[in-house]
């Protein structure tokens, strides 16, 4: 082995150390950088749940990341105060339920015409469907309040359910799925079978696409979950308000200085959508990236 | 497309009818309704107002506040979006690089999106309890010494314009990361090779090959964002008093619309022009934008082709 040879050889494993060494150097910055974000992203979410089982006088005393044992007491607070946290979570539930359950139903059953069958001005259906869901549909709310009120409907959870029959976002997406599985062998044979075409749609289809339809429920009930602005023009009734309503009297004066209590109405609005999150985070997070990419 | 029995193909119209009326009933006509009752002088007290013309769209573009109101909103909106869309961008390239290979990146995704499930109403009551007078904010701050004395935050208008532009930061960067890294991840490696073995730095494959191959990802999110920023209501409604406080920072075009209809005579004929107007801002907006860059790509495609 000549000189040059071996000093051409040494100067290769030197990059190469150095090139790992800055490569090292560049994943520690990655991973301080991401620790950076994951606390942003926990600690407040994490001082909500600790400061809801902390009594007030704690609370003002300073922070704390450890539990306290004054959940109880601050339940029974907000209870002596008028907020009825239980029926609120039974409003809440009933409507983000039957908002799944018509929104997974209706826009299946509108992907599955899109995707199964040929006619007429399905693909301008379709392109006018991509376009609603780039439209502020919220911006309508005083005219659709207006009419509620006309005929009879204001203050009632049919406001809130009906229109989810029609949800653009969620046909979108059913399209996509429905695309990635449906047989037309299955259907074939549903048709030989002599199934009629609605048959083949609850018994053969369904059952298929049962991931698909989860997926999209999921993403309907946190939605009707959250959906603060709509319940708030058209429920007028206390004891028809949702989680969000009741979350929006916890800033009035009854509960001033309460903290722990208010806390405890906070934590206790998005415990729910948490446990469902860490239940089932794959279908959610495969479910975002669907709705985006095509092809 | 799948080929479907020929004499059944009427089922497709029965199968989307729900869909169509459904919108028909509460989607179109809610809409001609609230367009119809903007040129109405209507309020909760007298069910059917007179036709005033555009008497409520001239006091609309007579009064300051409104304007003050479409800036907020733009303001807000834009110093959330481009921060979100540059972390986001970072991200998904950290987690997909092969050469990088970040350790769970799918748990460090799943957590990050977190924030964007909570309910934003209770989110905003949370990050006014948390920057209070006497909130865990102000005893961090005086504690470690970083202030003083502790700051009544909750008055200062860029404190709290700056608080809403985060926290609608902190709640949609980590669904953008999701989406990107879709985009990024449905790009073949065969393409990166080729370029590698082309002498490509990673700076030139980002600009270059990542970039306009995620681009379909980029306008649905930039299109997306700004029809949810247009109608922003929950954070900034419930941070200070719902009024925008304090001195109109952060008063939002829809607060503008929900505070005409809920004044003390409901004034709804009002309330429906603030809707309209930003409505169709929006579409505009929202539309030009998805049309101009589609088409762009498409041409690009048809001249490499030719």
């Amino acid at each position: 082995m000549s000189a040059e040879t071996q000093v051409s050889a040494s100067l290769i494993t030197e990059k190469k150390t150095n090139y790992r060494f800055r490569l090292n150097l560049f994943r520690i910055f990655i991973y301080v950088v991401l620790a950076i974000l994951l606390l942003i992203t926990i600690v407040p979410v994490w001082l909500l749940f600790v400061n809801a089982t902390r009594s007030t006088v704690e609370i003002q005393q300073g922070i704390s990341l450890l539990p306290s044992k004054f959940l109880i007491s601050n339940y029974n607070i907000l209870l002596s105060r008028g907020l009825d946290l239980p029926r609120g979570f039974l409003n809440s539930f009933v409507i983000s339920g039957l908002t799944t359950v018509v929104t997974v139903y209706f826009s299946l059953l509108a992907a599955y015409s899109l995707v199964v069958y040929n006619y007429k001005g399905k693909q301008a259906i379709y392109n006018f469907i991509l376009v609603l869901v780039m439209i502020p549909t919220q911006l309508s709310i005083i005219g659709f309040y207006q009419y509620m009120v006309k005929i009879g409907l204001d203050d009632s959870y049919a406001a809130l359910i009906l229109p989810t029959i029609a949800s653009a976002g969620a046909v979108f997406f059913g399209k996509q799925y429905l695309e990635s599985i449906v047989l037309t062998e299955l259907i074939d044979a549903g048709r030989i079978d002599g199934a009629s075409e609605l048959g083949i749609f609850h018994r053969i289809m369904f059952p298929i696409a049962v991931p698909g339809a989860f997926t999209m429920g999921i993403f309907a009930f946190v939605g009707a979950w959250n959906n603060f602005f709509n319940a708030f023009i058209l429920i007028s009734s206390r004891d028809k308000y949702t989680m969000p309503m009741l979350v929006q009297t916890l800033r009035g004066d009854v509960y001033r200085h309460e903290y722990g209590a208010i806390y405890l109405g906070l934590a206790a609005s998005v415990i729910p959508i948490i446990i469902i999150y860490f239940l089932f985070s794959r279908y959610i997070v495969n479910g975002i990236s669907m709705g985006a990419v095509k092809e | 497309m799948i080929r479907s029995n020929y004499r059944k193909n009427y089922y497709g119209y029965l199968f989307i009818a729900p869909f169509i009326i459904g919108f028909l009933v509460f989607g179109l006509y809610p809409l001609y309704n609230t367009i119809a009752l903007s040129f109405t002088n209507t309020t909760m007290m007298k069910a059917n107002g007179a036709f005033v013309g555009l008497q409520n769209f001239e006091r609309l573009f007579a009064d300051k506040t409104f304007f003050t109101a479409i800036t907020n909103t733009w303001t807000l909106w834009l110093m959330n979006f481009i921060p979100q869309l540059g972390i986001a961008l970072l991200l998904s390239v950290w987690f997909t690089n092969t050469r990088l290979r970040i350790k769970g990146g799918g748990i460090w995704r799943m957590l990050f999106y977190m924030p964007n499930l909570l309910m934003p109403s209770a989110i905003a009551a949370l990050y006014f309890s948390l920057f209070s007078y006497y909130g865990p904010v102000n005893q961090f701050m005086v504690r470690a010494d970083l202030l003083p004395e502790a700051v009544d935050f909750i008055r200062s208008p860029d404190v709290m314009r700056g608080l809403v532009v985060f926290i609608q930061w902190w709640m949609w960067f980590g669904q953008t990361t999701i989406l990107l890294m879709a985009g990024m991840t449905s790009i073949s490696v065969a393409v990166y090779e080729a370029a590698t073995i082309d002498g490509a730095s990673i700076w030139q494959m980002f600009r270059y090959i990542t970039l306009p191959l995620i681009k379909p990802v980029m306008i649905f999110i930039l299109v997306t964002s700004l029809v949810g920023g247009m109608q922003m209501f929950d954070i900034p409604f419930l941070l200070t008093d719902g009024r925008g406080s304090p001195a109109n920072s952060i008063l939002t075009s829809n607060i503008m619309m929900y505070m005409k209809f809920r004044s003390s005579q409901g004034h709804i004929g009002a309330a429906s022009s603030v809707g309209v107007v930003v409505f169709i801002m929006t579409t505009f907006v929202a539309l030009l934008i998805f049309y101009l860059l589609r088409e762009k790509t498409d041409k690009k495609v048809k001249e490499v082709r030719s």
